[in-house]
Order: structure tokens, then C-alpha cells, then sequence
């Protein structure tokens, strides 16, 4: 009897050391369940964006359009930024915020972005950055005909 | 006893519910995230930045621009505006907000084409998304 029992006590602490007998299925289950929540979570993340408003189709209207209107020129000779025009004078993107900022309220509510076809979308982005921190509330796209 | 027991057997056999509960939470949310999983593009686009955002939902049916003028709705490549716009009218009951992903490379014409067909196309929300980094210029 005595010899018995530490026969067994033997054998168990072998097969012990060998292999400790882990029960996978639940830290499995964990596993799946928090790969579906990290992947929930990322695709529920917001994505961020600037609104744009377009001109409603069909014949421009003759009568000016209230609010302000920006040119920017296609860029010439080797500098990646066109030229900006508000109100027939220069802005650049350093001194636009303050620019913005300075136009009347009421001018405020609209900006016309009317570019050239080569300007670079990082540039109008900016600019569209610049605009809405001022206050502007809505910004629409012209095309220079 | 004996009546008690066949009883409550046929009326209800003790099925156990939790695991079944469980699978049925598991494949809800699973199908939710399929749907809206992000699908790859068909070529890397490199968003401008932007201190001025809004925040849109992360939904289906997002529009690729690439600084080479390629156009692509989701990971399905675009032959040219017209094949865009066709498309864009088939799905254009699925489409909220529609947002424009450009590349800072791409030109402003095509972005701005892009937009007149989306216009055309009956989808009047209209967004330009930016990069999901905080913004490190002034």
C-alpha cells in the first residue's frame, strides 16, 4: 500500500514536469474575443474630413455670388504653389488666417475656392484649413474655365 | 414526481443557452466588422493634414485619388469619371457623406472632377478627408 501511493506520487510529479496540463479552449476564446474588439474599435474610429459644398448644377448664376472668392493661379516655373488672390490682393498660406480672420462677418459665411487645374490638392487643403479656423462656415469649388 | 418531470420535459427540453447566445453575439459582431471592414485601396494615397476637422463615420464606398490622376472607389479601380459616375449612381442610395481620399500630390482638377460627377450624381455630401495623424505644421 505504502509503496503504491509513492509509485503514484511519483508518476504524477513526472508527468507534471513533463507536460502541465493547461486547459487552452477558454485563453483561446479570450484571444478571438479581444482581436474582434481591437478591430471593432479601430473601424469605429471616426474618420476626419473638411466639408465641401458644391455650386448646385446647371447655369452659374449672372449676379455675384455673396461671400469671398479665392483664385489661385496654376503654379509656373518649378514652385509647387499657385499664386493666391482674394479681393485683388495677394495672400500667401502664412498670412491667409489673418486675412480670414480680418473679412467681414458676413462675408464669412461662404468662401469660393477658384483654382487652376494643376494646383496641388495639398495646397487647397491648406487653405481650406486656414479658412475654417477663421470662422468661414462653408467653402465651395469653382472651376477656372 | 413522475408527471411533474415528463412534463416540464415536453413543454420545454432543457436546452442550455448560453453557449447559443454567445455564438449569436460573436457572429453579429463579426458580420458587422466585415461589413465595414476597411477594404485596401488599390495604391497608397498620402492624405494632406489639417488642423480644421469634422469627423465622418467610417462606412463603404470611399473615393481614391492618386496623385497620378488614377481613380479608384474603394479597392475597385475606375477606367475613367464616366465608369465612376456610373457606379457612383448605382450606390448612390448607400452613400451619406462621400468622401474624397487624395492624394496632397494629386492635382486639384481631377479632385474637382471628381466632385461635379459626385454632383452630377445626385450625392450632395461631400467631404475631403485628411490624415489621421495630428497635425504637425502651424
Amino acid at each position: 500500500m505504502q509503496a503504491h501511493t509513492h509509485e503514484e506520487q511519483m508518476v504524477t510529479e513526472r508527468s507534471d514536469r513533463r507536460a502541465p496540463n493547461v486547459d487552452m479552449t477558454p485563453m483561446i476564446d479570450c484571444v478571438f474575443l479581444l482581436i474582434i474588439f481591437f478591430m471593432l474599435a479601430t473601424t469605429f474610429a471616426p474618420l476626419p474630413g473638411i466639408r465641401v459644398k458644391l455650386p448646385p448644377p446647371g447655369q452659374p448664376s449672372r449676379e455675384k455670388p455673396k461671400g469671398l472668392i479665392l483664385r489661385i493661379s496654376n503654379p509656373v516655373g518649378g514652385s509647387d504653389e499657385g499664386v493666391m488672390i482674394l479681393n485683388n490682393e495677394i495672400v500667401s498660406l502664412d498670412n491667409a488666417f489673418g486675412v480670414f480672420m480680418n473679412a467681414a462677418p458676413e462675408a464669412k459665411d461662404m468662401l469660393i475656392i477658384q483654382a487652376g487645374r494643376q494646383v496641388v490638392h495639398d495646397q487647397i487643403v491648406k487653405i481650406m484649413d486656414r479658412a475654417k479656423r477663421a470662422g468661414v462656415v462653408k467653402i465651395g469649388f469653382a472651376m477656372v474655365q | 414526481m413522475k408527471m411533474s418531470k415528463s412534463k416540464s420535459g415536453s413543454k420545454m427540453p432543457q436546452l442550455p443557452m448560453e453557449p447559443l447566445v454567445d455564438c449569436v453575439f460573436l457572429l453579429l459582431i463579426f458580420f458587422m466588422i466585415s461589413n465595414i471592414l476597411k477594404i485596401p485601396p488599390p495604391f497608397t494615397v498620402d492624405l494632406p493634414e489639417s488642423k480644421a476637422r469634422s469627423e465622418f463615420a467610417r462606412k463603404r464606398y470611399n473615393i481614391y485619388i492618386h496623385e497620378s490622376g488614377q481613380v479608384s472607389v474603394d479597392d475597385v479601380r475606375m477606367a475613367d469619371l464616366d465608369a465612376m459616375f456610373n457606379y457612383l449612381l448605382l450606390k448612390k442610395k448607400e452613400i451619406e457623406t462621400l468622401i474624397i481620399r487624395a492624394d496632397k500630390n494629386a492635382e486639384h482638377g481631377v479632385v474637382v472632377d471628381v466632385m461635379e460627377r459626385a454632383k452630377q450624381a445626385e450625392i450632395d455630401n461631400l467631404a475631403l478627408a485628411i490624415s489621421e495623424d495630428d497635425y504637425k505644421g502651424m
